[in-house]
């Protein structure tokens, strides 16, 4: 079987191993890994990983499946995620994921021409007192509001970020 | 022994058992979907609601185990109002197309929703639809029928030993299925149809052929190893439609293998020769029985032909050839065959984790016990030969001058032989057969004889009577 | 009743500086690991565990069980290895402090750790992380380091036979994995399904194992109570059963947002919002709070001069669950509040059980259909109804969540629900 995973990735794992009574823990770590070093997680990488576990591969793809993080479809480099639960709809939410549509030109949940940008709407991000808030692949952006986010976007767009 | 009550009837149990079967004893049906008493509890369709005194909230009697002087109660309003609660939540999604279902008749579903359901329907939805995915020979899937009990996934994963049956994604949203199209691997993929509690996973082998309810059944053994799995021929008439496996916790639990499931099918193969045939130029000959049984005799009458036997007849057939070479043959060899390669009970052993056997016959246990040797190769070498089975022993290459067949036969088997006078299959017949176990099992007529197929003790009587008269054709 | 001052509180003074996660800071700043050093060195574990009894600690994550009860089922004599599982999970609507624990303050917890492991013999921890909290997974990470390099975790701890391994386990999206049965199927490797129970974790939890869970707010007070003593921790309530301090989530229509910090029962809900998150935003009136994440009962304006803990809350119909405050001003459409509250449970329902699962999905379609004015006039009561039926029958409590925001809103706000079936409110 072609190798879609690299030795690093290889490496963590057997870095994690130690650390579990059980290899079938390494299940998620080892989605995360994989998604890092792919951007996503194509069928063919989550059937590598079965393999490195020693399950079936359905059984990897329910569990990849059951969260939201894993990306089973290709995702813009930046992945922007407007949490939109209730302390950030308060805080005005909905307005910013308006704006946000507008301004790449997409609806939540598809991604730029250009592959730029992902645009999703989130569940609570544990960031309610600094609502609305937004992830930016693994970064917070807390506090947000039309102007701010819009700088964020512009910012990335004339590659500063 | 410790007791509970349920309903207010006084029940015994045993600690660990749970308040589905203890009430099953005390004469109380308790409805599921997701409890099956072969696969791990999950308590998940919250169906089995029942009262239990000092706790607040209903409880799901799949996952509470009775103790001593429990009150339960099942039929309270409250216990009432959660199932047909959950009814309701069930057929939200559910299409009402019984009609075409082949699951209507002996559904869970529509068996719990006329037992406990509304007959009101609030919603007011757009269903949950699906676009199906081919699961193999086996199995049709229907996801828009599915219910989220898991009996599949936990089969799979639990009996099965493969991962394959998975529910993604999540809530609303959860798909039941293999992945990119996968079709099933296991060779016991029959059961995901058996413990589906709706029309979402169907036998394709069945589908569209016969209503439940027309169908007769008959409670029999399988043929196909030597592990015996109980089951049921169903039939309508004189044709068998399925075979479906009936619980028996020291052989087979509640299930069966694929191979045993379609192996009544060779029993109604358009190929099967169901009339005494003799080889002629160019092909073969249809006699009449009183020609093949007085050519028979010709052949073989104070002779000492080598008998085979296979091991897939019954204890009652192999005594009656046993006693008919004592009589009309005495010191003739008589050996039995079965399965290739594998001679005797000590040679058999289990072929996978779950319930086949190597031995492809079901009474090699039997045809031990009644002392007939093992025929040693897989080439006889003789003047005459005598092969007497019924159709699942595997045929030896015969290296004879004659060579006189009695039994279930395919014409494709059949290219060695000389002269076939037809016998029963194991559907067709009553017997008794010895499991690798030593369990005596029967096995019962749940059909007529096709054509003009005769029993073997017919036969050997017509061999016995110095004049041999052949009646009327069954 | 008063704003809390810095001598009242534990943890706040020493979040929202970057530079307070290095362990030079815990070490000077919070006299840390002295208490890890003090048990293991002076301490058998049931001593430990009574200290926590007495200081009447209940879990932070929500569901507010005593926590030195739940380290006292753990089984003594059990061949089994036993697993200590902080639930970093933090996923309930309006809920944040445990995040500021670990962004700021990572050293307590890991010291916390470190006592509650050897309390109930385990010796590999797992800290559980919500999949989002990616960076705060690695400032753990990185502070686990630093303990392991110092001796604080790994071999022999202080020189005594004691040795922990500590393990940070990254969830990957799934507000489920917060209920800690489904948290340790995600743990497993598994889809995050909550378990039946019986056997409770304390029996059968983590890879089959006696296990404990417990929230990272709960067992950064590990290292105080050792510290101070559990009487004195358990006097810092200000009300019976409820000892220590409560970090509050305080979000929403306030002038001041944040995480505060008050000994528990020492304030009103109207305390909270006035003294501490300085009134409501623009000065608008209040309309409603919701105490205590978002699947906590709502209360109206008129309900917020209860003591904010456990028991009073339960005692006007509602729950603190984890100390979330989202404060709801005049301006605020509550149908269409709870609309987003009932689709985020729908889209969180693990799926497996049969009410949540359907239930969830019919109400959020329900209220679709009222906010778009094309409910029947019964469809109010339907809604209620189903509620009904998913409460209290579900195999996890995330049915109750679901169906408490649905029963309450209505049961208090139901004009509002009705403009919209009359029409006389439109969708905006």
């Amino acid at each position: 079987m072609a190798k879609n995973l690299s030795e690093k990735f290889y490496t963590v794992m057997k870095k994690l191993e130690p650390r579990y009574p059980s290899k079938k823990a390494l299940i998620l770590p080892a989605l995360h890994q994989a998604q890092e070093e792919c951007g996503w997680l194509p069928a063919e990488v989550m059937e590598e990983i079965g393999e490195y576990i020693g399950v079936h591969p359905a059984q990897i793809r329910e569990v990849a499946s059951f969260y939201t993080m894993y990306n089973l479809k290709p995702v813009g480099k930046n992945h922007l995620r407007i949490c939109t639960n209730v302390a950030c709809c308060l805080r005005g939410s909905d307005e910013l994921m308006g704006f946000a549509e507008k301004k790449l030109g997409i609806k939540c949940g598809e991604t730029t021409a250009d592959g730029l940008f992902t645009l999703s709407e989130e569940e609570c991000l544990g960031a309610c007192t600094t609502a609305p808030a937004m992830m930016a692949n693994d970064d917070y952006v807390e506090s947000l509001d039309v102007n701010s986010l819009n700088d964020y976007i512009e910012k990335i767009k004339q590659g500063v970020k | 022994m410790p007791k509970c009550m349920i309903d207010g009837k006084e029940v015994e149990f045993t600690a660990g058992e749970n308040l589905v079967k203890v009430a099953k004893r005390a004469g109380v049906e308790i409805p599921v979907f997701c409890y099956h008493p072969g696969l791990s509890v999950v308590a998940q369709c919250r169906m089995c609601y029942v009262e239990v005194e000092k706790m607040p909230k209903l409880q799901t009697a799949c996952s509470t185990m009775a103790t001593e002087g429990m009150v339960v109660k099942t039929n309270s309003e409250n216990v009432k109002k959660g199932r047909a609660g959950t009814m309701e939540f069930l057929l939200l999604n559910h299409p009402l197309d019984c009609p075409i279902c082949d699951k209507a008749g002996e559904c869970d579903l529509q068996d719990n929703s006329y037992g406990y359901g509304s007959a009101y329907m609030r919603g007011s939805e757009e269903r949950r639809t699906y676009v199906d995915v081919n699961m193999g020979p086996v199995i049709q899937k229907n996801m828009n029928r599915c219910i989220h009990c898991t009996r599949c996934i936990r089969f799979g994963d639990e009996i099965a030993g493969i991962h394959e049956m998975v529910a993604i994604k999540r809530g609303n949203d959860i798909d039941i299925t293999t992945i990119d199209g996968k079709t099933l691997q296991t060779e016991y993929a029959g059961n995901y149809s058996d413990i589906c509690p709706t029309g979402s996973l169907t036998l394709k082998d069945f589908r569209f052929k016969k209503r439940a309810w027309m169908l007769k059944k008959t409670t029999t053994v399988c043929e196909g190893c030597s592990k015996g799995c109980n089951m049921e021929i169903q039939h309508e008439g004189d044709v068998i439609y399925r075979c479906v496996p009936l619980e028996n916790l020291d052989v087979n639990r509640y299930w069966m293998c694929d191979e045993g499931r379609f192996n009544y099918q060779h029993t109604q193969d358009p190929t099967r020769i169901i009339e005494p045939k003799v080889k002629a130029e160019g092909g073969w000959k249809t006699i009449s029985w009183e020609d093949g049984i007085l050519g028979i005799k010709e052949e073989i009458d104070g002779q000492k032909p080598t008998f085979l036997v296979g091991s897939d007849l019954t204890q009652e057939e192999l005594t009656h050839i046993k006693e008919y070479i004592a009589l009309q043959h005495p010191g003739a060899t008589i050996q039995h065959f079965g399965t290739p390669g594998l001679t005797s009970t000590q040679q058999d052993g289990a072929l996978d984790q779950i319930l086949r056997m190597k031995s492809k016959t079901s009474n090699l246990n039997g045809a031990e016990k009644l002392g007939i040797a093992p025929l040693m190769n897989d080439t006889i070498k003789a003047d005459t030969v005598v092969v007497m089975s019924a159709g699942r022993a595997k045929l030896p290459k015969i290296n004879a001058k004659r060579v006189i067949a009695v039994g279930v036969y395919l014409e494709g088997d059949a290219s060695q032989f000389d002269m076939i006078l037809p016998g029963l299959a194991f559907s067709e017949k009553d017997g008794t057969i010895v499991n690798h176990q030593g369990i005596e099992q029967k096995l019962k007529r749940a059909v007529l004889p096709r054509g003009k197929c005769k029993s073997l003790s017919e036969v050997l009587m017509l061999l016995t009577n110095k004049k041999a008269r052949v009646g009327a054709n069954p | 009743m008063s704003t809390p001052v810095a001598s009242d509180t534990l943890f706040v003074q020493h979040f929202w500086k970057d530079a307070n996660r290095n362990l030079s800071y815990y070490l000077e700043s919070m006299n840390g690991y002295q208490a890890a050093k003090r048990v293991l060195t002076e301490m058998t574990p049931d001593q430990v565990i009574d200290e926590v009894k007495k200081a009447n600690i209940r879990g932070r994550g929500g569901a507010g069980f005593p926590m030195g009860m739940k380290w006292s089922f753990i089984p003594k004599n059990s061949e089994k290895p036993k697993y200590l599982v902080c639930n970093a999970d933090e996923s309930e609507p309006g809920t944040c402090k445990d995040r500021q624990i670990m962004r700021y303050i990572p050293h307590v917890l890991i010291e916390g750790l470190v006592i509650g492991s050897y309390a109930i013999g385990c010796k590999h921890a797992y800290i559980y992380i919500r999949g989002e909290y990616a960076n705060e997974a690695k400032l753990l990470n990185a502070a686990i380091e630093e303990a392991y390099e110092k001796g604080y975790l790994g071999k022999n701890i202080f020189g005594t036979a004691y040795s922990l391994d500590v393990t940070v386990h990254r969830g990957a999206g799934a507000y489920i994995c917060g209920e800690e049965t489904g948290l340790l199927n995600s743990l497993e490797g598994k889809r995050g399904e909550p378990r039946v129970k019986p056997p409770f974790p304390a029996i059968s939890g983590a890879f089959s194992c006696p296990t404990a869970v417990n929230n990272v707010e709960s067992l950064a007070n590990v290292p105080h109570i050792i510290r101070m003593g559990g009487d004195a921790f358990a006097k810092l309530g200000k009300i019976d059963k409820s000892g220590g301090t409560r970090l509050l989530s305080l979000s929403g229509h306030v002038k001041k947002p944040g995480v505060y910090e008050a000994p528990a029962g020492s304030l009103t809900l109207r305390q909270i919002i006035y003294d501490l998150g300085g009134g409501i935003l623009n000065d608008k009136k209040l309309k409603a709070v919701i105490p205590g994440g978002s699947s906590a009962p709502i209360l109206t304006a008129d309900e917020i001069d209860v003591v904010y803990d456990v028991e009073p809350l339960m005692k006007v119909g509602t729950m603190m669950g984890s100390a979330a405050i989202m404060v709801i001003h005049e301006d605020t459409d509550l149908v269409k509040l709870l609309l987003r509250i009932t689709k985020f449970y729908a889209h969180e329902s693990c799926g497996q059980c049969t009410p949540c699962r359907e239930g969830c999905h019919w109400m959020e379609s329900i209220l679709h259909k009222i906010i778009h004015g094309e409910a029947k006039p019964t469809d109010l009561d339907l809604l209620v109804d189903v509620a009904q039926n998913i409460g209290g029958k579900t195999l996890c409590a995330l049915g109750d969540a679901a169906a408490g925001p649905v029963i309450s809103f209505v049961k208090k706000f139901r004009p509002e629900f009705e403009a919209y079936i009359k029409g006389q409110k439109r969708y905006a």
